[in-house]
């Protein structure tokens, strides 16, 4: 059962590899601002979701804390995005 | 107890690549920037909420911080969407092939 | 004595940050916590002691409901996207509401964007919320019926 879920693992882990480099260049050739955001926020997301799974490979949390720091840094940064996109101007 | 804990593991690693996957392939084939966050927003979401609940009963030691980004993802996830597809409203990307739209004729 | 609640969850969350349940560090926590709260003095509302046990059951059986609805609309999104011809016929509905605080709109904003297919795009000053969906055709009664619920289950938790 261990083989099975370490080969779950580095698959999954390289699969989401692969959909960052998807999501990468739907943000390079993105068709206006607001769809590049879009992309910004799911590369956020796929890494967030590597850094779980760097924290299960190597049984260790404190990779779950770097992901902790990244989602909140990746909400309030989208969110500045944002505000700035509609509003031409930050506060 | 242990070999439950490792196929409860396995099989939200795989349900959560697999929505992973829907959520990129969503944002590739969608048509505007509304219904990609439908599938970024949610979607996405979902995946890493999927692979946290592998790291609740596989990590040790880390299960109180990941069902505490299991909470923050959950509330973060639909205040991005809204504030995204606002901006796309304000600064006027039109929606391909509406259907209908209320908020035109305010 | 209107921030004990929270002083409580803040320093709970410190506690789990830092996995270390020492009285020391259970001491740091607070002190943190009450800094943040001076610093920052939220507008917290009364809380009712009496009916504490039915807000905290409504609040858990709409979290249930949310964990339910996030699901669902995960399903019926990955099912638009993975079908070959791609069903959707998105547009932009008007869902009126008859929440009043500004804390009680909100979360029912959020919980219309949990729903399946559902996205508020824009609130007007009166509480109507423009939601776009990704499938419009007969949705109304639908959509209403959901609102009603949904609530009914704030109005529970609030009042």
């Amino acid at each position: 059962m261990k083989d099975v879920l370490q080969i779950v693992l580095y698959s999954s882990l390289f699969i989401h590899l692969l959909l960052t480099a998807v999501a990468v260049w739907r943000v390079w050739r993105g068709e206006n601002v607001v769809d590049r955001l879009v992309g910004v926020e799911l590369v956020t997301t796929l890494v967030l979701a590597m850094l779980v799974l760097v924290s299960l490979i190597e049984q260790d949390s404190i990779y779950i804390d770097v992901a902790l720091a990244l989602a909140a840094l990746g909400f309030i940064g989208t969110i500045a995005l944002a505000k700035y996109v509609a509003d031409e101007k930050l506060f | 107890m242990e070999t439950i804990f490792q196929l409860i593991a396995i099989i939200a690693i795989t349900v959560g690549t697999f929505f992973s996957i829907v959520g990129v392939l969503g944002m590739v084939r969608l048509p505007d920037v509304y219904a990609r966050l439908h599938a970024t927003g949610k979607v996405g979401v979902f995946g890493v909420v999927l692979l946290l609940v592998a790291a609740v009963v596989w990590t040790p030691l880390g299960w109180a911080r990941a069902l505490l980004l299991i909470a923050l993802l959950m509330v973060a996830g639909p205040v991005v969407a809204h504030a995204l597809s606002s901006a796309a409203y304000r600064i006027g990307i039109p929606m391909k092939r509406p259907v209908r739209n209320d908020l035109e004729q305010k | 004595m209107i921030y004990v609640w929270p002083v409580a969850v803040l320093t709970l969350i410190y506690l789990v940050l830092t996995s270390n349940f020492t009285l020391n560090n259970i001491v740091a926590g607070m002190v943190v916590a009450v800094i943040v709260l001076l610093l920052f003095r939220p507008q917290s509302g009364n809380l009712a002691w009496k009916r504490l046990p039915t807000a905290v059951l409504a609040s858990i059986k709409y979290i249930i409901r949310l964990m339910v609805d996030l699901l669902v609309s995960g399903i019926q999104v990955a099912r638009i996207v993975l079908s070959p011809s791609m069903p959707i016929n998105p547009g932009i509905i008007a869902i009126p509401t008859r929440c009043e605080s500004d804390l009680s709109r909100a979360l029912s904003a959020h919980a219309i964007t949990l729903t399946p297919g559902e996205m508020v795009v824009e609130i007007s000053e009166d509480g109507i919320m423009y939601t776009h969906m990704l499938d419009v055709t007969d949705a109304d009664e639908h959509v209403r019926e959901a609102q009603e619920m949904r609530e009914t289950m704030l109005k529970k938790i609030f009042e």
